[in-house]
């Protein structure tokens, strides 16, 4: 099993899912039974789920939406994009 | 206007105004975007535009807003015009690639390219952090656990808090992170959009988070929602 500073090293790779397949094994392999990684683990995992859900709550703005649009067809039907 | 063009104009305006979105659900890296409403668009058409680029309007407009540090009027003003370049552009753009690294390629140039333009100087690079920063950057360490659940830190803190600090990020960690973090994209799709090596793409995301972590330690200490011993998220690079 790998060590606990070689399953750190990897960890934010291993969450991002950028790992080739052996070396996530041998990550989760060493999660499943290291008391001592776990919970960092689990704080990094908590980390970019939260992050990630504060992201979605900005949408582009109705006024954008409607202005773009019109923009965009101004453009489009002067041949532009084609 | 032919029959096909007409009734591509009317479904990109009912998209539109109904503010449709067809963007994935976040917190899945690699995705593709959502299926085209119809079958086969016509290719270099306004069609195709609307099937591939236009689902990545609230991303590009959540990207815009972190470049430009919260202020939601230069973010909409940038969302515009990368939509409009993109547009003018997509004759370039090759169909069924990621459509979404594309845009977010075009929104950063576009915001360097006007940031100089006007002559802003708020890029703080990372060669002008102060010694202390530069510390907590490069800070490595691998503490004991916390006492405390691993929810609880995020729990407590305010998003405000939040968006402020990654706001507050010196701009090459901050537009690394919220393609990664905000914006989905993959280790490579982060080095085609900043022209950088994966590996440093990679190495900078990782202190990146390291430096948003170490700064939200900070509110949640100062606060008192948290005991300055806590080690959580000082993984080691």
């Amino acid at each position: 099993m790998i060590r606990c500073q070689d399953a750190m090293k990897r960890l934010w790779e291993f969450l991002d899912g950028e790992l080739p397949q052996a070396e996530e094994s041998a990550v989760r392999e060493h999660l499943d039974v290291c008391s001592k990684c776990f919970p960092e683990y689990d704080f990094q995992r908590t980390y970019l789920a939260y992050v990630r859900k504060l992201g979605e709550r900005d949408e582009a703005p109705p006024e954008l939406r409607r202005r773009l649009f019109q923009m965009l067809l101004v453009q489009d039907g002067s041949g532009e994009g084609h | 206007m032919s029959r096909e063009a007409m009734w591509a104009r009317v479904r990109m305006a009912w998209d539109m105004l109904a503010g449709t979105r067809r963007e994935v659900a976040a917190g899945r890296k690699g995705d593709a975007p959502p299926p085209p409403v119809s079958g086969e668009a016509p290719a270099l058409s306004v069609a195709g535009f609307q099937d591939e680029a236009m689902p990545w309007l609230d991303a590009v407009y959540r990207f815009s807003l972190r470049l430009t540090e919260g202020d939601g009027d230069a973010a909409q003003d940038l969302t515009q015009e990368t939509f409009l370049r993109a547009h003018r552009s997509w004759h370039t753009f090759t169909r069924g690639t990621n459509a979404k690294s594309w845009l977010f390629t075009i929104c950063r140039n576009t915001y360097l390219h006007d940031r100089a333009r006007v002559g802003n100087q708020r890029e703080r690079p990372l060669a002008d952090l102060d010694p202390g920063t530069e510390a907590l950057v490069t800070r490595s360490a691998f503490g004991k656990p916390a006492a405390d659940p691993e929810r609880e830190f995020f729990d407590r803190l305010i998003d405000d808090q939040v968006v402020r600090a990654i706001d507050d990020l010196p701009d090459e960690f901050r537009e690394v992170l919220v393609l990664s973090d905000l914006g989905d994209l993959k280790y490579a799709e982060i080095a085609q959009v900043l022209d950088i090596p994966v590996g440093t793409a990679k190495s900078r995301l990782f202190r990146a988070r390291r430096l948003l972590q170490d700064r939200l330690r900070d509110f949640a200490v100062e606060a008192g929602y948290i005991d300055s011993s806590s080690s959580r998220g000082r993984i080691q690079g």
